[in-house]
C-alpha cells in the first residue's frame, strides 16, 4: 500500500518528517519498506499567460503564441491545440530544465524563432497526459512558480501491509495507525450528498439472491454525468498510489477505494439490461469478458453482478468490458458491497485474475462503511463529473452483525508480555486505536473493537494491541532462565549430527544439494522405478520437478561441475534426505549419507597429478565408508563381522540396471564396479564406480567412486555403550605366509578360510602384499598375510605358534586349492 | 725473532687451527705457517744468524711448532671433513616440503549455523526435535492457524505433491507435531529443511533452512522470547550484535514480531548483505497462539508459549559474509574450503 503523506495529512495532523512517521509506523506493525520522493523538480517552470495565437507559416500542426511571463513578452512556438488567448499555462524559459533533464535553449522552429516552451504534463514528469498544455486556472499570477501552485514535495510511503490489517489497505486505516501513535485525533469530514435527482427506486432494482455471499449490497445512481479526464490533483494521487488514471468517474472509485477502502464499481446504467441487478451465483456454461478484454468461463462457485440478462460483472473481482464507463455515459450506478472473502479469494484464484478490489474484499472490508464510502463518492462525483445523485439509496443489509465484545484481564496481558503496564496505560492504548472500553475494573474490562478491526477477536490479539503502541522496546530483558525439560531426547538428530562431524574428520568436505531434480539427472542414474519417484503438482521449472530419490545424481552432478572448475580431486559427502513412494503409492523419506570421490583423494602430497586405478579409488570409498562405521560404533563388538574391518560386506553385484537396488540407484555404475553394502544381513547401501559412458561425457579425468547409504541403521550405535578391555599382558607372535592363488580367489575368501579353522589364539589377519608376475603366469597372483597370535593366559612357545600356523597352512592349501610358498 | 716469538707464533697458530671452521682455512693457515715461503722455513733460515747459545732453544720451539701444527691440521682436517659430510646429509632433508596429511574437511556452512544454534540452545535447555519435509496441509497451515482461503497463506508460495499434501514451507508443523505427542513444558528447537515456491535470486532459494523454535510453559512471556533471542544473537553472533524487534503478523502468534540483528560485515554501517540498512531481518517470532493450543488439546488458559522461526541461510550470510544464497547450494569445493569451517 502506498500511502502519500499529504493525503495522511487530510485526516490526521502530522507535524514530523515522513522519514520519522515510517519509523514509527514500523516499529508500530505497519512496515515501511521505503520512503520514496517522486516528484518532479518543477523549480524553472513558472505560469504564462498567452497573449494571442497566430497560425505557424511553414507548419500546418504548430502555432506561434506570444506570452507573457510575468517579465517580459515573449514568443514560443507550440504544437498544442487545446487553448486559446487569455489561457495561463505552464512555461519553461530559455535556461529552465525539465524534470527530464532537458535544458530550454533558444530555438528556430521552422523558420520562427522560440523563446522557451508551453509544457505538456507528461513533459513536467506530473503524469503521462500528452494531450495538450498545462493549463492553470485563469486567476493564476503569470510569472507564478508552478513549484508554488503544486505544493511541496509530497513523499509516499511504501508500507507492507500484513494479512490481518484489512483496514491499513486504505489511506484513512494508515492515519488512524498515525492518529493512535502520534496520539493526534482523526478527522474524518461527513461527505455531504445532495440529492436532487428523482427516486433511485424507479431508476434501478436490485436483489441479493445469495445473502451469504454477499451480506452487504448499495447502489446509487447519479446522472447528467460528463466523462471527462479528472483534475490533476485527483490523477497525481492515483499515480502516486500505482493506479493509472482513466476518467473523472472511474477515477473517483478508485480514489475513494484508496480513501477508505472500500472497493466501488460504476456502471453505465443504460447498458444494464432491464435495469436490473441480481447478486447471484454464475450459472453453469455462463461466461464473461472482463475489462482487461479476456473471456472466462464461470462455474456457480462465483458470484456475479447480472442485470435481468447476463453477468455485468465478476463479483468483486472485475467488471464486464461491456458494462463498463465509456465517454458517453451519462448515468451511472455507483455499487458499494461486502462479499464473502473466502469466495472472492477462490474465484480471484480460478481465474488467476487478481486486482486492486479484489486483494481487499479478500481481506475483508468494513461492513458497516459500506454505505459510507457510497457517499463519499457520490459526493466526489457530484463535485468532479457533475453527476446529480437520485434520491435515497438501495442498501440490502439483512443481518447487521452484533458488535464484538472482548473481554481483557490486564494481569493475563501483563503476564503474556512479561511487563507490567498499568491499568490505566492499557486503557489509554484501547482508546487511541478507537477500541471502545465498554466496562471495567481495576482488574477486567470488556472492550468492543470498532468494525474496521476485523482482526480483533481475542485477549491475545488486544495483548498485541498493547506491545506494539506500548513499544516493543520497553518489554525488558533479563538473564535468560534455563530448565530442561526431563525425559526429552534428541539422540538420533545429535547422531546425524555426528555423522557429519566424523565424516568431515576423515577429510571429505560437507556439500548440499536441493531436494529438486530434474527427470533427465534421474534417468541417466537409473532409468527403473520411475513409478515410485515423487513429482511436484506445480514445479518452478522442469529443471527442478521431482524430488530426488537418491543422493548420488547430485552428488555426481557436484563431481562433474568441480572438475570443470578444474579441481584436480574431490573428497565430498552429503547428507540428506530421499523421497520415494512405496508400492501402495505412499510417500515415503528417508535420511541418507553419500560420499563422492575422484582423483589421488586417499594420497596426500606427490603424486597428484597421476591419474588413480579404478582399485585405488573404490578401495578409498571403501576405506572412508570402513573408518566411518567404526566411528560410528558399528562392528567393534564383532556383530556381523564378516569384512574384518568394519562389520559391512562387501558383496559384488553385475547386473546393474535392473530395478532390484533395494531403493538405491545402479544404473550409474559401471558393470561388475559395485557392490552391496550389507549390516547384519541386510543392504543398507551402494558403493560403485559411475560409468564410463557418463565419465566421458562428463570428461571426468579420473574414476570416481559413489556411495551411498541409509542412515538409520549406521547411528543405531552411536550412543551405545563402549567398554575398555585391559591391554594384553602376555606379547603377541606374528608369522606370515604367502599364497599363490587363481586370480578370481579374492580377499575375501582367503580370510573366510582362515577364520574358519583359526584356532582361539588367532587374533589378527592383515593382507600386506599382493603380487603379479611373469612367474606366476597370467591367471594366478601371489597374496602374503600377516597372521598374529596371542594367547590372554601366557606366552606362547615358538613350538606351539609353529603347530598353529601350519594347521592354517593345510587348511589355506585345502580350501583354497593354493599353493603355500615357504621361505 | 727470539725462542718466545716462537712460542707465541705457535700457540697463536694452534688456536687458529682449532676455530677454523672448514678446511679451506685450514690450507690457508698451513701455507702461512708451514708452506715453502711460510713463516717456519723463515724460521729456519733464520737459525744460523742465531747466537749459539740461542739456537738449540730456538730449533727445539721451531720443531714443536712444526709438528704439533701438523698433528692438529691433521686432527682438525679430519674433523672438519666428517661435519662437511654430515652437513650435505642435513642438506637432503628439506622440511620445506608440503606437509602430508588429509586435511580435516569443511563442514557447510549451513552444518555449522545449525549445530551451533542447537549447541547455545542447548545451553538454556531446549532439546532438538524433528519434522518430515512432506508434510500434510494440516500440520503445515491448519493447525497453525492459517486457513484454505486465508490471503495469510499467500506469503508462502506452496509445492504440493498432491491434495492436502506439500513440501513443508516453514518448520513450525513440528510444533504441532511435537505437542500432539507431548504435555508442556516444552523446549525445543528444531532444524530443518524448507520450501516455498520463490524464484531463486541472490536473497531467495526455493530450498531453504530454518530453526524452529518453542518454549511452552505455565509462565512464558514476550519478555521471555525478547531475552532468549537476545542471548543467542549475542552467543551466535559475538557480543557486539544488536538486536531489535518489530511488530509483525503470523497467523500462529499472537502477539507476533520480526527481529532483525544488527550487520555483523558492516558492523551497522551498511553494505551489500544489510542493503544499506545496518539490519538484517531473521526471521518471525511472536507468542503461541491460544487457537494453536485449542488444536493441540492444550488448555490455552493454562499454556503460554513462545515460538520462533530463524532463516539458516541468512545468518550464515552474515556470518561469513556470503552475498549470494546460491553459492551455498553450488557447492564449490574452493568455496567452501576458503571458509575452512
Amino acid at each position: 500500500m502506498k500511502a502519500p503523506l499529504s493525503w495522511l495529512k487530510e485526516f490526521v495532523e502530522i507535524a514530523c518528517s515522513a522519514e520519522q512517521l515510517a519509523e514509527r509506523l514500523t516499529f508500530s506493525g505497519l512496515e515501511v519498506e521505503s520512503v520514496s520522493a517522486d516528484d518532479p523538480d518543477l523549480g524553472g517552470i513558472i505560469v504564462a499567460e498567452i497573449l494571442g495565437v497566430e497560425r505557424h507559416p511553414n507548419a500546418e500542426n504548430l502555432s506561434i503564441c506570444r506570452i507573457h511571463d510575468g517579465r517580459s513578452e515573449l514568443q514560443v512556438v507550440c504544437g498544442a491545440l487545446n487553448f486559446a488567448a487569455g489561457d495561463k499555462a505552464a512555461f519553461a524559459a530559455i535556461g529552465a530544465t525539465l524534470p527530464g533533464g532537458r535544458t530550454i535553449e533558444p530555438a528556430s522552429i521552422r523558420g520562427v524563432s522560440s523563446e522557451g516552451m508551453l509544457c505538456a504534463e507528461d513533459e513536467l514528469g506530473l503524469s503521462d497526459d500528452h494531450s495538450g498544455l498545462m493549463l492553470l486556472p485563469p486567476d493564476t499570477p503569470r510569472g507564478k512558480r508552478l513549484s508554488e501552485i503544486m505544493g511541496p514535495p509530497d513523499p509516499v510511503l511504501n508500507i507492507e501491509v500484513t494479512p490481518n490489517r484489512a483496514d491499513c489497505l486504505s489511506i484513512i486505516g494508515i492515519a488512524r495507525e498515525a492518529a493512535a501513535l502520534l496520539g493526534k485525533p482523526m478527522k474524518l469530514p461527513h461527505a455531504r450528498l445532495r440529492e436532487a435527482g428523482g427516486s433511485i427506486e424507479d431508476a434501478v432494482s436490485v436483489q441479493v439472491e445469495d445473502p451469504g455471499a454477499c451480506p452487504r449490497y448499495t447502489a446509487r445512481i447519479l446522472s447528467g454525468i460528463k466523462v471527462r479526464p479528472s483534475p490533476l490533483w485527483v490523477r497525481r494521487r492515483l499515480m502516486k498510489c500505482g493506479i493509472r488514471p482513466i476518467n473523472n468517474v472511474v477515477d473517483v472509485t478508485n480514489y475513494v477505494m484508496l480513501e477508505t477502502g472500500q472497493p466501488l464499481h460504476a456502471f453505465d446504467i443504460s447498458l444494464l439490461k432491464g435495469k436490473r441487478i441480481v447478486v447471484r451465483r454464475a450459472k453453469p456454461g455462463e461466461r464473461i469478458k472482463t475489462l482487461d478484454e479476456a473471456e472466462r468461463d464461470l462455474t456457480s462457485e462465483m458470484l456475479v453482478i447480472a442485470d435481468a440478462r447476463e453477468p455485468v460483472a465478476l463479483a468483486g473481482v472485475m467488471g464486464a468490458a461491456a458494462s463498463g464507463i465509456v465517454a458517453a455515459t451519462q448515468t451511472v450506478l455507483l455499487e458499494s458491497a461486502c462479499f464473502h472473502p473466502p469466495l472472492i479469494r477462490r474465484t480471484s484464484k480460478a481465474l488467476g485474475l487478481a486486482s486492486e478490489s479484489s486483494s481487499r474484499f479478500e481481506h475483508g472490508v468494513d461492513i458497516m462503511a459500506v454505505e459510507r464510502s457510497s457517499r463519499r463518492a457520490a459526493a466526489l462525483l457530484s463535485e468532479l463529473a457533475e453527476g446529480v445523485a437520485a434520491k435515497g439509496v438501495i442498501d440490502i443489509f439483512p443481518i447487521k452483525p452484533a458488535p464484538r465484545r472482548i473481554t481483557c484481564r490486564f494481569a493475563s496481558i501483563r503476564k503474556l508480555l512479561g511487563v507490567s503496564i498499568p491499568a490505566s496505560r492499557i486503557a489509554d492504548i484501547f482508546k487511541s486505536l478507537e477500541l471502545k472500553i465498554v466496562q471495567g475494573d481495576g482488574k477486567t474490562c470488556s472492550v468492543q473493537p470498532p468494525s474496521f478491526r476485523m482482526d480483533l477477536e481475542g485477549e491475545a490479539d488486544l495483548a498485541e494491541e498493547v506491545a506494539r503502541i506500548y513499544g516493543l522496546d520497553r518489554i525488558p530483558t533479563a538473564a535468560p532462565k534455563c530448565s530442561p525439560v526431563p525425559r526429552a531426547d534428541d539422540s538420533s538428530i545429535r547422531a546425524v549430527m555426528l555423522c557429519k562431524s566424523k565424516l568431515a574428520a576423515l577429510g571429505l568436505t560437507e556439500i548440499m544439494n536441493y531436494s529438486f531434480v530434474s527427470e533427465n539427472l534421474l534417468n541417466l542414474f537409473e532409468p527403473a522405478g520411475t513409478e515410485r519417484r515423487v513429482s511436484l503438482m506445480n514445479p518452478i521449472s522442469a529443471d527442478q520437478a521431482l524430488l530426488r530419490n537418491s543422493l548420488l545424481p547430485q552428488m555426481g552432478e557436484t563431481l562433474r561441475r568441480n572438475c570443470a572448475r578444474q579441481a584436480e580431486e574431490a573428497a565430498l559427502f552429503e547428507v540428506g534426505r530421499v523421497f520415494s513412494r512405496d508400492d501402495t503409492g505412499a510417500l515415503l523419506e528417508e535420511e541418507r549419507m553419500a560420499l563422492g570421490l575422484m582423483g589421488q583423494a586417499g594420497r596426500v602430497g606427490i603424486g597428484k597429478n597421476d591419474i588413480p586405478t579404478e582399485e585405488d579409488v573404490f578401495l578409498w570409498a571403501k576405506g572412508v565408508f570402513e573408518s566411518f562405521c567404526r566411528a560410528m560404533g558399528i562392528g567393534l563388538d564383532g556383530r556381523s563381522c564378516l569384512d574384518a574391518a568394519a562389520g559391512l560386506a562387501v558383496v559384488r553385484k553385475a547386473d546393474a540396471g535392473t530395478s532390484a537396488g533395494n531403493g538405491f540407484p545402479l544404473a550409474c555404475f559401471e558393470n561388475a564396479r559395485a557392490a552391496f553394502l550389507l549390516l547384519d544381513g541386510a543392504t543398507i547401501g551402494v558403493l560403485g564406480l559411475l560409468k564410463n559412458d557418463i565419465r566421458s561425457d562428463w570428461r571426468l579425468r579420473s574414476p570416481a567412486a559413489l556411495l551411498e547409504a541409509r542412515l538409520e541403521p549406521l547411528i543405531s550405535r552411536a550412543f551405545e555403550a563402549r567398554h575398555a578391555k585391559p591391554a594384553p599382558a602376555y606379547p603377541s607372535v606374528n608369522r606370515d605366509v604367502a599364497i599363490v592363488v587363481p586370480m578370481n580367489v579374492m580377499h575375501k575368501d582367503i580370510v573366510e578360510v582362515i577364520s574358519k579353522i583359526a584356532p582361539k589364539e588367532l587374533t589378527d589377519i592383515r593382507l600386506f602384499d599382493i603380487y603379479y608376475g611373469k612367474e606366476l603366469g597370467t591367471d594366478r597372483k601371489g597374496m602374503a598375510y600377516s597372521l598374529r597370535y596371542r594367547s590372554p593366559h601366557r606366552t606362547l612357545t615358538d613350538e606351539e605358534v609353529n603347530d598353529l600356523h601350519s594347521a592354517i597352512k593345510a587348511g589355506i592349501r585345502n580350501g583354497l586349492k593354493a599353493e603355500i610358498r615357504e621361505g | 725473532m727470539e725462542t718466545r716469538d716462537i712460542i707465541r707464533l705457535k700457540e697463536k697458530s694452534l688456536e687458529e687451527c682449532h676455530l677454523a671452521r672448514d678446511t679451506d682455512e685450514l690450507e690457508a693457515l698451513r701455507i702461512r705457517i708451514l708452506g715453502r715461503n711460510g713463516l717456519l722455513p723463515t724460521i729456519m733460515k733464520g737459525l744460523k744468524d742465531a747466537a749459539p747459545s740461542e739456537r738449540p732453544a730456538m730449533g727445539r720451539a721451531a720443531n714443536e711448532l712444526k709438528e704439533e701444527l701438523t698433528a692438529l691440521l691433521e686432527k682438525r682436517r679430519g674433523e672438519l671433513a666428517a661435519s662437511a659430510s654430515a652437513d650435505r646429509a642435513i642438506d637432503a632433508f628439506d622440511p620445506t616440503l608440503p606437509g602430508r596429511w588429509r586435511a580435516m574437511g569443511p563442514r557447510h556452512p549451513i552444518s555449522v549455523i545449525i549445530e551451533e544454534a542447537a549447541r547455545i540452545f542447548a545451553t538454556l535447555g531446549f532439546t532438538m526435535a524433528d519434522g518430515p519435509d512432506i508434510e500434510t496441509e494440516y500440520h503445515n497451515f491448519d493447525a497453525l492457524n492459517t486457513p484454505a482461503d486465508h490471503p495469510s497463506r499467500d506469503a508462502q508460495d506452496t509445492f504440493w505433491l498432491e491434495t492436502g499434501v506439500l513440501l513443508r514451507t516453514q518448520t513450525s508443523p513440528v510444533q504441532i507435531r511435537v505437542m500432539e505427542k507431548q504435555k508442556p513444558p516444552i523446549r525445543i528447537i528444531a532444524p530443518g529443511r524448507c520450501y516455498r515456491r520463490d524464484t531463486a535470486d541472490a536473497t531467495h532459494s526455493a530450498n531453504f533452512h530454518q530453526i524452529e523454535g518453542l518454549y511452552v510453559d505455565r509462565n512464558v512471556s514476550m519478555a521471555d522470547l525478547k531475552t532468549d533471542i537476545s542471548y543467542f544473537a549475542e552467543k551466535m553472533m559475538g557480543a557486539g550484535v544488536k538486536v531489535r524487534f518489530r511488530p509483525h503478523f503470523f497467523p500462529f502468534t499472537e502477539p507476533s514480531v520480526e527481529y532483525d540483528f544488527s550487520c555483523h560485515l558492516c558492523k551497522g554501517r551498511g553494505c551489500r548483505v544489510c542493503k544499506n540498512s545496518g539490519w538484517v531481518e531473521i526471521s518471525g517470532a511472536g507468542m503461541v497462539h491460544p487457537r494453536v493450543f485449542e488444536f493441540v488439546g492444550y488448555d490455552p488458559e493454562k499454556a503460554t508459549g513462545y515460538a520462533f522461526g530463524m532463516g539458516v541461510e541468512r545468518i550464515a550470510m552474515i556470518k561469513y559474509g556470503i552475498t549470494d544464497i546460491r553459492l551455498l547450494y553450488e557447492n564449490d569445493i574452493g568455496f567452501l574450503e576458503q571458509l575452512s569451517l
